[in-house]
């Protein structure tokens, strides 16, 4: 897939693996988030820049911490999203390509959901986490520090990266979702196994997964070393497009004959629900060996879940029950849209119902945004990652899940194994 | 600019994370420190006096994996602002040097410098040349130096320099 689309790069050259390649983005749009105190306006100000790079295909939108605001920034939240909405139309950025709340989410969600991102490119957007994209066939790249530039001239730079093959075989117990199976390679091997590399997803269980799971996989890719993370768009991809836009696009997958670094196989069968456990991020294990530890929270969101399929099985397990009282169980959809069709098919009530605080769509707890960790609380979350202080008090512990095991130690108030809420099916 | 640095030798391990071994993510989101207090901070959960040993123009030697997790930028803020002139690692999450050179902090890949280098050693570093030389001992390792572009926004100092320097010369 990756070599396939390197022709398109500006000057298509060899690509070996390893060597410094400056490279353009070929997906819709290009991501210019507006919150957290990003200031373009300012920036391209200071340096005299009088233009943006393709206007036509920046997209604007607060879309990490949305309406949430911390004491500490200088500019607001709404102050800032609304000097970089003004600038953006001053530079002929089309008005369907300026968002605001309520019609969006993170950018992570927004960009598959809103179809910005297509399969088959090169896609350049905000913080590594856009390597969710991946699940819908896209190759995402974070230029992070590098946006002002990027939305000037249109380009950066990336290292070409060797690939390497994750074949998942098998099926699936029952309760262990795409979360599980990526914390499973973490812990079988180790957080460098695909550093600096293309990390592809196959096989049966791959093929058989939503694209909610595949998207949340490839998310949590940086955490095994992975530049990105990618699945070969098929038929469900495809539809899910073709519903959604008329902007062309090519997909791309592996050649059958490509050349990895390292192809592992895995037998599905194997793998149990798993739990990263403080405070380290790469220390994951299987649910049995935490399984009783007390929690005071609980949450799913951000962009490592919060999807439709992550919301929909905390409603299943919670139906007819209760969080338990000693826990605050904060569920944050991560866009607007998702938060709409949680509402249409009824998870939304079931959640609401046994006692779950639903908060605004955006990044959530995952960053500290509502319900931040205070002194000494224990938290599961399904959220990206656990370094102390990330959600709150630095004293805080934070365990991390599927959202299935996430809502299933909400209801009993300790780290529990979700398969025994979902035995009735 | 030559790109070439001279410094005494500052060693650290493997999968240093960004937010929290390099400087804390919580203690700068939640404003117990500014972005201007970054350098003060640098690597203070591994080695709390780390700030005030290190002295301007000394080099990092780091292990394999070097700043995993997330791409925030004011890792490598922190490391340039405590003083260090540049950073040599066995491997790097890839985030990082984008992060790095966006802000004219040159980043050197080397798979076994760790063997190679003791702490306090001075070691020199020409990014041009693909030479690492450790003065110490007197053993010269080389590199693959970086593409010109790459050399070129070092020597701007910056990406947004780089940047300016491309519309100048009508690439922009």
């Amino acid at each position: 897939m990756l070599k396939k689309s390197w022709p398109k790069q500006p000057d298509n050259q060899k690509y070996p693996p390893g060597d410094y390649v400056q490279v353009r983005n070929t997906s819709r749009s290009v991501f210019m988030t507006s919150d957290l105190g990003v200031n373009m306006p300012a920036a391209f100000k200071k340096r005299g820049w009088d233009k943006i790079w393709d206007p036509q295909k920046a997209l604007v939108a607060p879309e990490h911490a949305g309406a949430w605001w911390r004491p500490i920034d200088k500019v607001s939240q709404r102050e800032s999203h609304r000097q970089n909405a003004e600038w953006a139309r001053q530079m002929g950025v089309p008005e369907e390509n300026i968002l605001d709340l309520g019609r969006i989410g993170i950018d992570h969600h927004m960009s598959v959901e809103g179809a910005w991102v297509t399969p088959g490119s090169f896609y350049l957007c905000g913080d590594n986490h856009t390597i969710s994209v991946g699940g819908v066939g896209a190759f995402g790249f974070a230029p992070s520090a590098s946006n002002n530039f990027i939305m000037r001239f249109g380009w950066t730079w990336l290292r070409v990266p060797g690939s390497v093959k994750f074949i998942i075989k098998g099926k699936l117990k029952k309760g262990v979702m795409g979360r599980d199976v990526l914390e499973y390679i973490l812990k079988e091997y180790g957080p460098t196994v695909a550093l600096n590399k293309v990390a592809e997803y196959a096989g049966p269980i791959i093929d058989q997964m939503s694209i909610d799971s595949r998207c949340t996989m490839c998310c949590l890719s940086v955490f095994i070393g992975a530049k990105t993370g990618i699945v070969n768009p098929d038929k469900k991809v495809l539809d899910w497009y073709k519903a959604r836009t008329d902007y062309p696009f090519e997909p791309l997958a592996s050649d059958p004959d490509a050349q990895y670094a390292a192809i592992y196989e895995i037998d599905g069968a194997k793998i149990e629900p798993m739990v990263v456990v403080p405070p380290h991020r790469s220390t994951v294990k299987n649910i049995a060996e935490v399984e009783g530890t007390p929690i005071t929270n609980a949450f799913i969101g951000s962009c490592a879940s919060g999807r439709d399929e992550g919301l929909a099985v905390a409603a299943k397990i919670m139906k007819g029950r209760k969080v338990n009282s000693k826990v605050v169980f904060n569920i944050t959809p991560g866009s607007s849209a998702s938060m709409t069709r949680a509402t249409e098919s009824g998870v939304l009530e079931t959640l609401l119902k046994a006692g779950a605080f639903v908060c605004a769509p955006g990044c959530g707890m995952c960053p500290g945004f509502y319900t931040p960790l205070a002194e000494n609380e224990v938290c599961i979350g399904s959220s990206t990652t656990n370094v102390p202080g990330r959600m709150g008090a630095e004293s805080a512990k934070v365990y991390l899940g599927s959202p299935a095991t996430v809502a299933a130690s909400a209801i009993e108030g300790k780290i529990t194994d979700p398969r025994k809420y979902l035995q009735e099916e | 600019m030559a790109l070439k640095f001279k410094g005494k030798t500052w060693i650290f391990g493997d999968n240093l994370d960004v937010d929290n071994e390099i400087v804390s993510f919580a203690k700068l989101h939640y404003g117990v420190f500014t972005h201007d207090q970054l350098g003060e901070h640098c690597m203070e959960n591994v080695d709390p006096e780390f700030h005030k040993k290190v002295k301007k123009g000394d080099i990092m030697v780091a292990g394999t994996n070097f700043r995993c997790g997330h791409d925030h930028p004011h890792a490598p803020q922190s490391i340039q602002q405590c003083g260090i002139s540049v950073v040599v690692a066995e491997s790097f999450d890839e985030n990082y040097i984008k992060n790095s050179v966006a802000i004219g902090l040159p980043l050197i890949e080397l798979p076994g410098i760790k063997k190679k280098v003791k702490e306090g050693d001075v070691v020199e570093a020409d990014l041009h040349a693909g030479i690492i030389e450790n003065v110490t001992t007197g053993e010269s390792i080389k590199f693959k130096p970086f593409p010109d572009f790459l050399l070129d926004m070092l020597e701007a100092g910056s990406l947004e320099a780089y940047g300016d320097k491309l519309i100048a010369e009508g690439k922009g």
